[in-house]
C-alpha cells in the first residue's frame, strides 16, 4: 500500500516535470529580428547602432586611414610593428588573405547592412525624423561605399571607370542569404553613381545642426571629396564652397592652434568634437575606437615612426611640426596621442584646401580666392602669406599633403594627381587591395583584382 | 592397505608429537580444465610456512600442529583458504579475472564488466590519487586507450583538452560531458583574459573513486543530445560498513619547467643584428635607390640604425659593444615552484549509515612567474537505509579556489613573451636603478620604446590578475525498493559555481595596457546547474538462464548564468587598486543566458544463459538550443556480446580463459553550440558617442539542430594463460553528420557566418590494451599494462568551405586542423632570399615544384597535422616486499606542431630586435651558401610569412609518472598504534623525449585554442616537472 502511494506519487512528479514550456527559453541581452525595428524609436536606435559599426576600429576608427597611409608610404613613415598584415601592406607585398583588408571590407558591408535595414524600416519613423534618418543613412552608406571602392577598386582616373571594377553596390538589408546573396561587383562608375546619389540625397535631407551626427555640412563635404577625385573640379569647388559657408554661419571655424585640432589630456579623456570638426567618429571611454592612436602614438603600440623625409617637408616655423615628438630616438607624430579623442573624418581644413585647389585649377574664386584660403591654412600654423601671384598648384597640394597628413587623405591624392609612390606608379596593381579571399571562395561572382 | 595407512598416521603423528608439525601433501587443479596447477603459493594462515606445487601440481607442507587453515594462491586464479582436516588434499582452484568481476558505471546505473557490450574505460583511484596536478585530467593521461588528453601549456588550473576516439565536431564542443555522482556538471570556460578556465580544478582528485569513460556510441547514446564527444563519469569515495577510518596525507615538493629554449647571448646578438643591418641596408638601396648614392650608404644608413638602437637597447650607453651585459631573460620568467597539499579523510558506517568526509588543501605555484594556484575542498558522502525499502543519501562538495594567473599568450605581459627581449638589456636600468622599462627619467613615466617590447616582469609587481572560484557541488537521493525486482531512484542534483576575476593594471604596466594611470577590472558569474533524474530499474532473472535488466525514466536540467563586469581606469596612486578609486568607470555590463533539456530515457540488457548478451538503449532529447522545427532529436542505440568461454567447444582451449566478442551501433548527438544560435538576433550592444544603439548580430536558422554521429564499435576481450595476460581490442567507425557549422557567407551580407547543419567528417580507429602479470610471486609482483590508441581524423564535406583564421584549417579530405600554408624551400643560394616552392597545380594535375622569393606566387599547401598518428600509455609496476614502484611512460606520436612565435624568434633577424633563437646563427650569408635560413635582412621580413619552416616535429615519449613507494610493515606500524603508513617519492613529467625545437611538445597556445586551431606554440608555457615527497597515514 506504501510502495503503490509513493509510486504514484513520483509518477505524478515525472509527468509535472515533463512540460515543453521549459525548453522555451530567450535571449536577455538580444532580441529577435523580427522584434527590432517594430518601431520609430526602434529605427533610431539602429541608426545609431551604424554609426557604431561604421566607426569601428576596422573601418572609419582608423584602420581603413591607417591601412590607406601605409600602403602610400615610399619613405616618410617608418613601420616597425609586428602585425604581420599592416607589414605586407606597408611592403605592398599583400597576399589575398591579409586580415586587416578582410576586415575593413566585412566592416564596410556590415555598415552598410546596418543602414539599409533603417532604410528599409523608415515607414516606421515618425514624419519629423523620416529625412533626418534617411539623410543619415544615406551619408553613412555613400561614404562607405566611396572609400571601398577607393581602396578594392581601380582609382577613377586609371583607365575607364566605365569598365573597370568597382565593388558590389548592395542596397536592400539581408534577411538570409540566398542566390541574390551572391552579389557581382559593379563598374567604378556606377559605384560613383551610387555614392553621389546617395550624398545627394543626404545633403538634401540632413539639417545644417544634429549634433555630432551627421550634417548636411558633413555630406557637402563629402561630396566635394567625391567630385575632387573624380577631377570635377567645379562641382568639388561648388559643394565644398556651399559647405564652408554653412559651416562658418554655424559656428565652425579653424582652432586658432594647429595642435587644438587634435586635443590631448592627461590622464587620456573624451574631448569631443572640437569647432573645426565637421564630422568625426565619436570615441568616449566607454565606446568607440581610435586605431589612429593605436599605430601612430607612442602611447599606443608606436609602430609608426615619422621619417626625416617626412619632417624635411615642412617650412622653418611651421607650427605644425611642434606637434611631431622624440621618444627614445624615434620621431612620432603627437595628432593622435589621445585615446578617447574622437577620430577626424572631415575637418573644415580640408575645404578650405579642397576650394583653393578647385579654383586654382579652375582659375576661379568661388566664395574665396585661392591665395585667401591657403592664407587661412598657413596663417594658423604661424606661416607666411603665399601671394596670389606666387601661389602654384604645386605649394597649395604641398599645404594639402601637410595640413591632412596622416589622416588618410595620401594615397588618394597621389593617385588623382598621377603621382608614384616609390616605384610604382599611381595606377599600380599593387596600390589596390585584393578582393578578400573569404568572399572570393563563398561568392563565385566576385572576381579578383589584377595582379592577385 | 588399511594398515599401512595406520602406519603412517602413527608415524605421522609420533612425528608430529615429537616436533610438533605435521605433513600435509595434495594435488592443486584448475577447476575449469581440470589441469595440474605449478607454482601455486601454499601458505599457512597465521604461520610461516609455504611451499609451491610441482609441475604435476602435487605439494607437501610441513605446518604447526596448531594451524588451522592452508591458503593457496595463485596468479589470476581467487585465492582459497581450506580448514585443516585432513592431510591430504586435492584443491581445485577457480580462475577469477578480478577486472571481469569488477562493477563498472554506465550511464543511469551500474554494470559487471564482465557483461558490459559498449566500451567502457575504468580509471580507478589507485592511478590517480596523489598526483601532484591541478586537475584530475592529467592524472588520466595516459591511462586509457582512445582518450587523448592535452594540457594546453603550463599554467596551472587552465585549459586541459579532451578527446575521445578523435574530434567529432568542427565548430561545436568537443569536449566530453563530465557526469559526477550521477549529474552533469558545469565545464564552461568563464576566463576573461583570452586563455580558458577549467572548472573541472574544482574537483578534489583525492575525492574520486572512479572514472568511467563511455567511449562508444552504444554506451554513450543514453546521453542523447549530448553523447558524440564521450561521456566522463566520475563517481567519489562512499564509506564502507563496518570500518572506521582516518586518512591523512601530505606532499611537497619542487617544480620545474619540462624544457627551455636556446636564445642568443649578447654577443651572438650584437654581430647577429649586424649583418641584419648590413642585409636590411642592401634592401633599402634595391627598393629605394633614389634615396642613397650607392648601395654602401645605404649600408651604412642602416649600421647606424642599428648601433642607435642597440644604445637605446643597452640602457642608452655602448656596453652593448663589449657585450658587457648579458641577461638571460628567458631564465627570469621562470620563478622556484613548490607544491604542498595537505588531504585528511574519515570514512565509515555500519549496516544502515555509511559516510566518507574529507578535506584538502592545495597550495600549487606555477613555473611561470606570479603564477600560482590555491584550492580548498572539502567533501560529505553519506548513504542511510532508512527501512527496508528506501534508502537516501547525498553527496557535497563545496571548493573554493584562487587562482593567480597570468595573461594569455598571445600577451606582452605573458613571461614567456620576455624572450623577446635583448640580451644586452640589462635586467635593472642603470639609469634609474628600476627594472627596464619601467622608468623613463626624461618623462617620468614608464618607458615607451625601452627594452624593446614591454618587460613582462614589470607586471610581476605591479599588476595582479585573480579568479576566485567558489563552488558547490551537491546531490540528493533516494532509492524506493518497490518490490524485490523493482527499484525506483529519484536524484536532484545542483552545481553552482561563482566566479570573480579581479585585476589591477598599475602604472608601470602603461606600455602594455595603454592606459597611463592604472586600470582595473572585476568580474562575476554565476552560472547554476540543476538537474533531476527519475528513472526506474527492473532486474530479474527467469528459469535461471533469462537475466532482463531495464532501466528508463526522464531527466531535466537546467543551467542559468549571469556575468557582471565592471572596468575603470585613472586611480590616485598604484595604492588604490579597487574600482571605487577609478575616476574612469569605463565599461559596465550584466548579461544572463540559460538552456534547458528535457530526456526520457530506456536503456534494456538481455542474457541468455550467461553467455549471449543484447542491450538496446535509446534517448528523447529536447533543447532549447535547437530550432522550431527540430526541438526533439530521437537517440537509440543496440549491442550485443558472446561470451564465448562459456560454451562447451571452447572448454578445451586451455590457455584461453575468458573471450568475449562484442559488436555496437548507435546515434549520439552533440548539443554544445550557443545558447541563442538558431535565432536571428539584434544587439543593443552598439552605443555611439553616448547614445544607445542596436544592430544585427545573427541571422536565423529555425532548422537548426544537433549533430550527429552514428558510431559503430566491433570489440574483443579476453584473458589467456591463467588470467597472467589480459587483452582488449576495439575498432571503430563514427560517423558524424548535420555538422554544426559555422558556414562562411558573403560579408557583403553584413554577416560573415551562420551556423548550419551541413558537413561530414569521420573517425576510425583501434584501441588495444594489455594487461599482464609478469612475475607474481611472495615477495616480488611485476604488473604492466599498455594501451595503444590510433584514430584517423578525415573531414569529408564541409559544403566546400575552408574554415579556419590562421594556420590551422579544416577542409575537406582532411583531418581536422591540419596545417596550411606555403611550402618553405630554404634561401635561395644566390642571394639569401626566403623561397617558396610554388605548387601552383598544372594542368597535368602535378604540382609545379619550382621555387619562387614571391609568396604570393606560391600557393598553401597541408604542411603538417596536429592529430597524432597513436597515443599510448605503458605502466609498469613493481611491488617487492614494502617496496612499490610504479612508472608511467606516455607518448604521442606522428603529429606536427606550429611555431606561431616563429615569425619573430627564429626570423632571420629580419621581423624586429626579437632576440633570435640560436638556430638562426646559420642563416644565408654568401652567394653558394645552402641554409634552410634566409639571409637576416633587418625589417624586410625575410620567409616570416606563414610556411612550413616554422612546421615542427611534436611527438614525444614521456615518462609521465613515476612513484617510488614503501609501506612500513604492518606490525610496525601496529607498534606505533597505525593502520598504515606510506612514504612515497613521486615525479609528474619527469623526463621527455622529443625532437621538438621549441618549448614543451605538449601544446596548444591558449589564446587561440580552437577545435580547429590546434598544436600551435605561441610563446606557451612549457608543462611542468614535479617531483614531490609525500607520506600517508592511517588510523
Amino acid at each position: 500500500m506504501k510502495h503503490i502511494f509513493f509510486f504514484s506519487i513520483l509518477l505524478t512528479g515525472l509527468a509535472l516535470v515533463g512540460c515543453n514550456k521549459k525548453l522555451d527559453t530567450r535571449p536577455t541581452q538580444s532580441i529577435d529580428v523580427d522584434d527590432a525595428l517594430l518601431t520609430s524609436n526602434d529605427v533610431k536606435v539602429a541608426l545609431v547602432g551604424a554609426y557604431r559599426n561604421f566607426g569601428d576600429n576596422n573601418f572609419y576608427g582608423g584602420q581603413l586611414a591607417v591601412a590607406s597611409e601605409l600602403l602610400a608610404n615610399s619613405n616618410e613613415l617608418g613601420w616597425s610593428g609586428t602585425f604581420q598584415g599592416l607589414t605586407q601592406i606597408y611592403n605592398k607585398a599583400i597576399p589575398v588573405d591579409n586580415g586587416f583588408i578582410t576586415d575593413i571590407w566585412i566592416w564596410g558591408y556590415r555598415t552598410i547592412n546596418d543602414v539599409n535595414n533603417v532604410l528599409q524600416a523608415l515607414d516606421v519613423v515618425d514624419e519629423d525624423s523620416k529625412d533626418r534618418v534617411e539623410g543619415e543613412a544615406k551619408f553613412i552608406r555613400g561614404s562607405a561605399l566611396f572609400d571601398l571602392v577607393r581602396m578594392y577598386g581601380k582609382a577613377w582616373n586609371d583607365g575607364d571607370p566605365n569598365t573597370n571594377l568597382g565593388v558590389p553596390v548592395v542596397v536592400t538589408p539581408t534577411a538570409g542569404i540566398t542566390e541574390a546573396s551572391l552579389v557581382k561587383r559593379n563598374k567604378v562608375a556606377e559605384v560613383y553613381t551610387q555614392v553621389i546619389a546617395d550624398l545627394t540625397d543626404a545633403s538634401n535631407k540632413l539639417p545644417v545642426s544634429n549634433g555630432f551626427f551627421a550634417t548636411k555640412i558633413a555630406a557637402l563635404a563629402m561630396l566635394s571629396r567625391v567630385y575632387l577625385q573624380q577631377g570635377k573640379y567645379a562641382d568639388a569647388r561648388d559643394k565644398a564652397n556651399e559647405a564652408i559657408e554653412l559651416a562658418e554661419e554655424n559656428g565652425y571655424r579653424l582652432m586658432s592652434n594647429y595642435a587644438d585640432a587634435f586635443p590631448y589630456t592627461d590622464p587620456p579623456s573624451a574631448t569631443g568634437n572640437t569647432d573645426e570638426d565637421i564630422f568625426a567618429m565619436q570615441v568616449t571611454t566607454s565606446s568607440g575606437e581610435n586605431d589612429f592612436q593605436t599605430y601612430f602614438s607612442a602611447l599606443g603600440r608606436g609602430d609608426i615612426a615619422i621619417e626625416d623625409a617626412h619632417l624635411n617637408l615642412y617650412e622653418t616655423g611651421d607650427e605644425r611640426l611642434n606637434l611631431f615628438y622624440s621618444s627614445g630616438g624615434t620621431v612620432y607624430t603627437g595628432k593622435f596621442d589621445n585615446l578617447y579623442a574622437n577620430v577626424p573624418v572631415i575637418r573644415l581644413a580640408e575645404l578650405y584646401l579642397t576650394r583653393a585647389e578647385a579654383n586654382f585649377r579652375l582659375g576661379t574664386s568661388t566664395g574665396e580666392s585661392p591665395a585667401d584660403d591657403i592664407k587661412k591654412i598657413r596663417d594658423r600654423v604661424g606661416l607666411p602669406e603665399i601671394t596670389a601671384a606666387n601661389l602654384t598648384l604645386a605649394a597649395i597640394l604641398k599645404e594639402r599633403k601637410l595640413e591632412l597628413a596622416f589622416e588618410g587623405f595620401n594615397l588618394h591624392d597621389i593617385k588623382r594627381q598621377g603621382k608614384s609612390i616609390g616605384q610604382l606608379t599611381f595606377n599600380s596593381p599593387k596600390l589596390v587591395f585584393p578582393i578578400p579571399i573569404r568572399d572570393i571562395r563563398v561568392n563565385p561572382n566576385l572576381d579578383q583584382n589584377e595582379g592577385y | 592397505m588399511r594398515k599401512a595407512l595406520l602406519w603412517c598416521w602413527a608415524l605421522l603423528f609420533s612425528l608430529a608429537a615429537y616436533s610438533q608439525t605435521k605433513e600435509i601433501t595434495g594435488t592443486v587443479t584448475d577447476s575449469r580444465t581440470g589441469n595440474p596447477l605449478e607454482n601455486v603459493t601454499v601458505k599457512t594462515k597465521g604461520g610461516k610456512a609455504t611451499a609451491l606445487t610441482r609441475i604435476d601440481g602435487t605439494f607437501s607442507i610441513t605446518v604447526d600442529q596448531k594451524i588451522k587453515e592452508l591458503v593457496f594462491s595463485y596468479v589470476g586464479f581467487e585465492d582459497m583458504e581450506v580448514p585443516v582436516t585432513a592431510s591430504s588434499f586435492n584443491i581445485q582452484l577457480l580462475p577469477s579475472d578480478k577486472s571481469l568481476s569488477e562493477v563498472v558505471v554506465v550511464g543511469y546505473g551500474t554494470k559487471v564488466k564482465r557483461d558490459v557490450t559498449g566500451s567502457v574505460a575504468k580509471i580507478s583511484a589507485k592511478e590517480i590519487t596523489n598526483t601532484p596536478a591541478t586537475s584530475f585530467e592529467t592524472a588520466i593521461q595516459g591511462r586509457a586507450a582512445g582518450v587523448f588528453v592535452q594540457q594546453q601549456n603550463g599554467k596551472v588550473g587552465q585549459g586541459i583538452n579532451i578527446r575521445i576516439r578523435g574530434a567529432a565536431s568542427v565548430t561545436a564542443g568537443n569536449e566530453p560531458l563530465y557526469v559526477i555522482d550521477g549529474i552533469p556538471v558545469i565545464t564552461a570556460n568563464l576566463s576573461s583574459n583570452g586563455a580558458q578556465t577549467n572548472p573541472l580544478a574544482d574537483i578534489n582528485m583525492n575525492d574520486i573513486e572512479s572514472i568511467e569513460i563511455l567511449k562508444d556510441a552504444s554506451a554513450a547514446a543514453i546521453y542523447g543530445s549530448r553523447g558524440s564527444n564521450g561521456v566522463v563519469l566520475i563517481s567519489t569515495k562512499k564509506g564502507k560498513s563496518g570500518t572506521s577510518k582516518v586518512d591523512v596525507s601530505y606532499f611537497t615538493g619542487f617544480q620545474k619547467p619540462t624544457r627551455k629554449m636556446k636564445f642568443m647571448d649578447a654577443q651572438q646578438y650584437v654581430d647577429y643584428f649586424m649583418k641584419a643591418a648590413i642585409g636590411g641596408g642592401k634592401q633599402d638601396y634595391i627598393y629605394y635607390p633614389d634615396d642613397y648614392a650607392n648601395e654602401q650608404e645605404a649600408i651604412d644608413a642602416s649600421i647606424a640604425f642599428v648601433e642607435s638602437r642597440l644604445t637605446r637597447y643597452s640602457a642608452g650607453n655602448e656596453d652593448w659593444k663589449t657585450a658587457k651585459v648579458n641577461t638571460n631573460w628567458q631564465d627570469l620568467a621562470f620563478q622556484d615552484a613548490p607544491i604542498s597539499q595537505y588531504d585528511v579523510n574519515f570514512s565509515g558506517g555500519n549496516d544502515k549509515t555509511k559516510f566518507f568526509a574529507s578535506g584538502q588543501y592545495l597550495d600549487q605555484d606555477g613555473i611561470m612567474v606570479r603564477n600560482n594556484y590555491k584550492r580548498y575542498s572539502g567533501r560529505l558522502n553519506v548513504d542511510h537505509q532508512m527501512n527496508n525499502w528506501l534508502n537516501i543519501g547525498m553527496n557535497m562538495n563545496l571548493a573554493r579556489s584562487n587562482n593567480f594567473r597570468i595573461s594569455n599568450d598571445n600577451a606582452f605581459s605573458t613571461p614567456l613573451q620576455i624572450v623577446a627581449l635583448s640580451p644586452i638589456t640589462p635586467e635593472i636600468d642603470p639609469r634609474t636603478g628600476l627594472p627596464s622599462g619601467q622608468l623613463d627619467p626624461n618623462t617620468g613615466a614608464p618607458n615607451t620604446n625601452y627594452p624593446v617590447y614591454y618587460n613582462p616582469l614589470l607586471s610581476v609587481n605591479n599588476a595582479s590578475y585573480e579568479t576566485r572560484v567558489n563552488r558547490t557541488i551537491g546531490n540528493f537521493y533516494g532509492n524506493v525498493k518497490l518490490s524485490k525486482h523493482l527499484n525506483f531512484r529519484s536524484e536532484f542534483g545542483a552545481d553552482l559555481l561563482s566566479q570573480n576575476e579581479e585585476a589591477y593594471y598599475g602604472t608601470v604596466t602603461a606600455r602594455n595596457t595603454g592606459v597611463p594611470n592604472g586600470s582595473g577590472f572585476f568580474t562575476s558569474d554565476e552560472i547554476l546547474n540543476v538537474t533531476t533524474n527519475n528513472f526506474f530499474n527492473y532486474s530479474n532473472t527467469f528459469k535461471e538462464i533469462h537475466a532482463l535488466d531495464v532501466s528508463g525514466g526522464m531527466s531535466y536540467q537546467k543551467q542559468t548564468r549571469t556575468s557582471s563586469l565592471a572596468e575603470g581606469e585613472t586611480f590616485p596612486s598604484d595604492a588604490y587598486k579597487k574600482l571605487q578609486s577609478a575616476a574612469s568607470k569605463t565599461d559596465a555590463t550584466t548579461e544572463s543566458t540559460e538552456f534547458t533539456f528535457l530526456s526520457y530515457f530506456l536503456r534494456a540488457n538481455y542474457k541468455l544463459n550467461d553467455r549471449y548478451i543484447i542491450a538496446v538503449s535509446g534517448r528523447y532529447d529536447g533543447s532549447s538550443r535547437f530550432g522550431t522545427n527540430n526541438r526533439y532529436g530521437f537517440f537509440p542505440a543496440a549491442s550485443a556480446a558472446w561470451i564465448m568461454t562459456e560454451e562447451s567447444f571452447m572448454q578445451n582451449i586451455h590457455w584461453l580463459n575468458f573471450l568475449k566478442v562484442k559488436a555496437s551501433y548507435g546515434i549520439t548527438g552533440n548539443a554544445e553550440i550557443g545558447n541563442f544560435d538558431w535565432r536571428g538576433l539584434y544587439a543593443g550592444d552598439a552605443a555611439y558617442g553616448g547614445q544607445a544603439g542596436q544592430r544585427p548580430i545573427q541571422i536565423k536558422n529555425p532548422d537548426l539542430k544537433w549533430e550527429t554521429t552514428a558510431g559503430m564499435d566491433f570489440g574483443l576481450e579476453g584473458s589467456i594463460f591463467n588470467n597472467r595476460l589480459g587483452f582488449e581490442i576495439a575498432y571503430y567507425e563514427r560517423r558524424t553528420r548535420d555538422l554544426l557549422l559555422d558556414v562562411e557567407i558573403p560579408s557583403t551580407s553584413g554577416f560573415t557566418t551562420q551556423l548550419k547543419n551541413i558537413g561530414n567528417l569521420t573517425n576510425k580507429g583501434i584501441e588495444v590494451t594489455l594487461n599482464s602479470t609478469n612475475v607474481s610471486n611472495k615477495s616480488f609482483r611485476w604488473t604492466t599494462s599498455l594501451n595503444f590508441a590510433a584514430n584517423r581524423n578525415k573531414i569529408t564535406n564541409l559544403g566546400g568551405q575552408v574554415l579556419g583564421a590562421d594556420q590551422n584549417k579544416a577542409k575537406e579530405g582532411e583531418a581536422l586542423g591540419i596545417f596550411m600554408a606555403r611550402e618553405f624551400a630554404g634561401a635561395d643560394p644566390a642571394n639569401g632570399d626566403a623561397l617558396y616552392y610554388k605548387n601552383t597545380l598544372k594542368t597535368d594535375g602535378t604540382r609545379d615544384r619550382t621555387t619562387t622569393n614571391d609568396y604570393n606566387e606560391a600557393q598553401d599547401v597541408v604542411i603538417g597535422n596536429p592529430n597524432p598518428d597513436f597515443i599510448y600509455g605503458f605502466t609498469n609496476t613493481f611491488v617487492y616486499k614494502n617496496f612499490d614502484l610504479d612508472v608511467l611512460l606516455q607518448g604521442v606520436q606522428g603529429n606536427e606542431n606550429y611555431l606561431g612565435g616563429g615569425q619573430y624568434m627564429s626570423a632571420s633577424g629580419s621581423n624586429g630586435f626579437d632576440n633570435q633563437t640560436l638556430d638562426q646563427l646559420g642563416a644565408w650569408e654568401k652567394p653558394g651558401d645552402i641554409t634552410m635560413i634566409p639571409e637576416a635582412r633587418l625589417f624586410y621580413g625575410n620567409g616570416v610569412n606563414p610556411s612550413s619552416r616554422y612546421i615542427a616535429n611534436g611527438s614525444y615519449l614521456r615518462v609521465k609518472a613515476v612513484t617510488l613507494g614503501f609501506n612500513l610493515p604492518a606490525k610496525i606500524a601496529k607498534k606505533m598504534k597505525l593502520e598504515r603508513l606510506r612514504l612515497y617519492a613521486r615525479a609528474q613529467n619527469l623526463f621527455t623525449i622529443t625532437n621538438y625545437v621549441g618549448w614543451d611538445p605538449e601544446v596548444n597556445s591558449d589564446y587561440q585554442v580552437s577545435n580547429i586551431n590546434q598544436g600551435v606554440d605561441f610563446y606557451s608555457a612549457p608543462q611542468i616537472k614535479s617531483i614531490v615527497f609525500g607520506i600517508n597515514i592511517g588510523l
